[in-house]
């Protein structure tokens, strides 16, 4: 008995330690998918990930804004990463969620079709963007190498820029 | 060193306060200037200034100050008389002092600004040497004893020191301001910031209450105001205020809500005990959220004259340039209004009477032949009215020739011919806040470079606020300014257009009427309505905001009616909701600047409603060209086979769906099925498929038919649509609530398949099949 224990506090010992070696080089993304695509966002990035409520629609804006809603007596615009990427639209289902996103001085929440999960990538497994994509206004910061599969990742100051 | 700092700061912003009371009491000394009690206080704010500087090793400061107070010291002792260029000197140095408090404020120190001080000081030797008397020698020559026997002229009107020597006075200085030293960071300690320098030190009588009492009358004895401000007052940041206002915009918003969860219960729970209990707690709230909301507003409140101050010493310096007498007169200038407000006003108000005493006030000869009196008046009063202050600007100069301001404007483009000859006189004076307008024939240095009142406009309109123009040749003008009294909670109209909701502040809204469709008219593909004596352009909301239409149109229309000072614009909406109050919010950096939205609220069910920014409103109208009543039809899409017409089936047993479902397969055309009322209108609502016709139970749960009937009825695009009625209930008074509720057809239970299978036929009008 005293022995397993010592062996979890080990472990966890270990497992506290470790972290701190591979921190540098580690960046911690959230990961969801819009349309056929797995993208992903820095978690630090994020504020706080919703299921869908009731928005309202804001005039005189492009239809990528859907609206404004109600965060804890904050409102926040709502934009559509679907019409923004050029997909057709999709009716909101159980899945969908926002991310609401903070950057320096914007909040802004964003519509995806559904979450996939938490994900540590090594930085030497992020590659820049593709050089046909103009890296200065694209918003793509570099494209993740999983094992078998790859994710874009978002630059989240050019999401939370107003470009319109 | 975070000693020095602590008493720098308090040194400064005692210093901006007495200096700015300093123009005006300067300004009135000039028409009083026997007014020995103004004297004395413009000496003490120089004596003070010198005295805090020297100790805080400001050498230049000090040195402006002493020459200052020289000059001032012989006119107090009846030894100069204050000629006006004896007051464009000391006003100067005035100047220069506040540009040398600046320099410190920005730089910490008096030599970085770079204020030359050499020749005002020289000017105020000459001054108080040029106009010699035999005491001359004894006051110039001999600084320390000078300063000296001020300061014992000066303890002698306020507190016993007048025993003690010059060293002795000097010695207490020192003490006093140890001592406020001491008090100082004991304030710290406390972080409480009461100020009592009245009961400290005797040189500054009322520096430190300043902010909140009322500016005493200039002609109130100096022992008295340092009476009255023993009553302790707190320093309080701007920015904890804000917070606490913020604070209470969430608690308004919460209220609101409360009340809409209580509007509720009562309707369901009506008569039960715990109701009136519920009612007592959400009246309680209500009353005290508005209380506390009125109470933080106060504090928030300043007097206006904190912007008025400085018109007198303006109006002089302007009236001496332009060579006219020009006479101001102040009234309620205690009126109290928001801070953000007060900071916001000034530059307008600097401009609106820079213009009167430019352009309006015309000079002495030119009013002597026309039988006025030599000098101008112009008059500045403020006073409350509602939930606005109003501020109106009255000169009696020349006043606005429409004719000319007419000819002026086609002139340089801004108006057509024929705007002109349409436009009453009241709309030419309002030709001067047109961008690109000037009325000055000579542009001079005063005013007229052709920006101004269009600005003044804009940031009046920027507060919520109202300007209106009146004027009389050769009798006057009068700028009336109406502006609200807070900016962050307002009173509203909320308005519904189709499905959507918007608020419209209350203070733009002249009135609401509901007209019928027939009642208005097209002019130039503009629609307009006859109102009273009136013709009001109209225009439609849903237009403007580019609303989805899918409610139907009703014979009425509900106009709201705004006005910007004189332009007014029909607004029509779909219906009115009623009058709340509402906190503004901002929509963050990302939305700032729609066109036609001036922000956002949360509304009691927790929804955010948009805020219509009434004079961006009336821009966006001017283009908008919609015939009001042109229906706008869409065109049908085309079906050639069978399959192309939908039929909706709703009803709550599935074997009744399946017989109409049988009894409609000959026809060959697509059956949709829904089992309530609810989910029916949910099929429709989606817009999924576009129906020919609706099949309908009557008694369904969760919706029943009738019901059905009527929300399918309210959408525009369905007015036509066939809904029959299938259904076990015979009786007349059924089928009369059928027809009422929109259905086509009634078709009782037991049916013939062959029956429904021709009413169908009959209603999607698919004869051949």
């Amino acid at each position: 008995m005293n022995n397993k224990l010592n062996q979890v506090l080990k472990k966890q010992q270990q497992q506290i330690d470790e972290p701190e070696i591979e921190e540098e080089d580690v960046i911690q993304l959230v990961g969801f998918i819009i349309g056929n695509e797995e993208y992903a966002i820095p978690i630090l990035n994020i504020q706080e990930i919703i299921k869908p409520i009731d928005y309202t629609r804001v005039p005189q804006v492009p239809d990528y804004i859907l609206g404004v809603f109600n965060l804890r007596g904050d409102v926040i615009p709502l934009i559509d990463l679907r019409t923004k990427f050029n997909l057709d639209p999709i009716k909101q289902n159980g899945d969908t969620r926002y991310i609401v996103l903070k950057g320096e001085d914007n909040t802004a929440g964003f519509v995806i079709d559904r979450l996939t999960e938490a994900i540590r990538l090594k930085k030497n497994r992020v590659s820049p963007p593709p050089e046909t994509i103009n890296s200065e206004t694209g918003m793509i910061y570099g494209v993740g190498k999983r094992d078998d599969s790859m994710l874009t990742i978002l630059k989240v100051e050019v999401l939370l820029k107003r470009d319109f | 060193m975070d000693d020095i700092q602590e008493i720098l700061e308090d040194f400064l912003i005692e210093a901006f306060e007495l200096i700015e009371q300093i123009d005006q009491d300067l300004v009135e000394l000039e028409n009083n200037p026997e007014d020995l009690e103004l004297l004395n206080r413009i000496f003490r704010v120089a004596h003070t200034v010198k005295g805090s500087s020297s100790f805080l090793n400001f050498d230049v400061l000090t040195k402006l100050t002493h020459h200052m107070e020289d000059v001032l010291n012989k006119a107090r002792k009846g030894e100069l008389k204050l000629i006006p260029e004896v007051m464009d000197v000391v006003l100067r140095s005035i100047d220069m002092m506040k540009e040398l408090l600046v320099g410190i404020r920005d730089n910490g120190n008096d030599t970085d600004v770079d204020v030359d001080i050499s020749g005002i000081c020289s000017a105020l030797d000459a001054i108080s040497q040029g106009n010699d008397i035999p005491t001359q020698a004894k006051q110039s020559s001999q600084e320390e004893v000078a300063v000296a026997s001020e300061e014992k002229k000066q303890d002698e009107e306020e507190i016993d020191y007048n025993n003690l020597s010059d060293d002795e006075v000097e010695a207490e200085i020192e003490r006093l301001l140890k001592q406020r030293k001491e008090e100082d960071k004991k304030r710290k300690a406390n972080k409480k910031k009461v100020t009592q320098e009245t009961e400290k030190t005797p040189a500054v009588p009322d520096a430190s209450s300043k902010p909140t009492t009322a500016k005493p009358k200039a002609n109130v004895p100096a022992k008295k105001q340092a009476m009255s401000a023993i009553e302790q007052t707190i320093r309080v940041e701007v920015k904890r205020l804000d917070h606490l206002m913020n604070l209470i915009g969430e608690l308004v918003l919460g209220k609101n809500r409360l009340l809409k969860i209580y509007d509720d219960v009562e309707e369901r729970y009506e008569g039960e005990q715990f109701l009136e209990e519920l009612n007592q707690v959400v009246s309680s709230v209500s009353l005290v959220t508005t209380d506390l909301q009125i109470a933080v507003m106060k504090t928030r409140m300043l007097p206006v004259a904190k912007v008025f101050n400085k018109f007198p010493r303006m109006i002089r310096d302007l009236s001496r340039e332009l060579g006219k007498t020009i006479e101001l007169k102040i009234t309620g200038e205690d009126t109290e209004l928001d801070k953000s407000i007060v900071e916001e006003i000034g530059d307008p108000l600097v401009h609106i009477i820079r213009n009167s005493c430019d352009h309006g006030i015309e000079n002495s000869d030119t009013r002597l032949m026309k039988g006025k009196s030599k000098g101008g008046t112009i008059e500045l009063k403020a006073y409350h009215e509602g939930n606005n202050i109003v501020i109106e600007i009255v000169d009696d100069g020349k006043g606005l020739d429409p004719d000319m301001l007419r000819n002026k404007s086609l002139e340089k483009g801004i108006i057509t011919e024929r705007e002109a000859d349409s436009m009453s006189d009241k709309e030419a004076f309002n030709l001067i806040f047109k961008p690109g307008f000037s009325t000055a024939e000579l542009v001079t240095s005063v005013s007229g470079r052709g920006v101004g009142m269009d600005v003044v406009k804009t940031n009046i309109e920027k507060l919520n606020g109202i300007i209106d123009v009146d004027s009389e040749i050769d009798r006057g003008t009068i700028i009336k300014l109406k502006i609200p009294l807070t900016l962050a909670i307002i009173q509203a109209l909320l308005v519904g257009v189709q499905e959507e909701f918007y608020a419209v502040p209350l203070a733009s809204v002249l009135e609401t009427v509901r007209i019928p469709l027939e009642e208005i008219y097209t002019i130039e593909g503009k629609n307009v309505l006859r109102l009273r004596e009136e013709v009001l352009s109209l225009v439609r909301l849903s237009d403007i905001f580019g609303v989805e239409r899918v409610l139907d149109n009703s014979e009425h229309a509900y106009v709201v009616v705004i006005g910007l000072a004189e332009s007014k614009l029909g607004i029509i909406v779909d219906n009115l909701v009623g009058q709340e109050e509402i906190v503004i919010k901002s929509m963050g950096d990302y939305l700032k600047g729609i066109e036609g939205i001036a922000g956002a609220t949360i509304r009691g069910d927790g929804r955010v409603t948009l805020i219509v920014d009434v004079a961006a409103l009336m821009d966006l109208a001017k283009n908008v060209k919609v015939d009001i009543r042109a229906t706008g039809e869409s065109e049908a899409k085309t079906k050639d086979k069978p399959s192309d017409y939908f039929v909706l089936v709703v009803d709550d047993s599935k074997m009744d769906r399946n017989i109409m479902k049988k009894a409609m397969n000959p026809i060959g055309i697509s059956v949709v099925e829904a089992s309530n009322g609810q989910e029916a209108l949910n099929i429709v609502k989606s817009g999924e498929y576009s129906f020919d016709a609706i099949l309908i139970d009557i008694e369904m749960p969760r919706m029943d038919g009738y019901t059905l009937a009527g929300e399918i009825r309210k959408y525009s695009k369905y007015k036509n649509l066939p809904l029959i009625a299938v259904t076990s209930r015979t009786s007349k008074a059924d089928r009369l609530r059928g027809v009422e509720s929109g259905m086509t057809e009634y078709i009782t239970k037991p049916y013939s398949p062959e029956y429904l299978e021709s009413v169908v036929r009959k209603n999607i009008k698919l004869l051949v099949g």
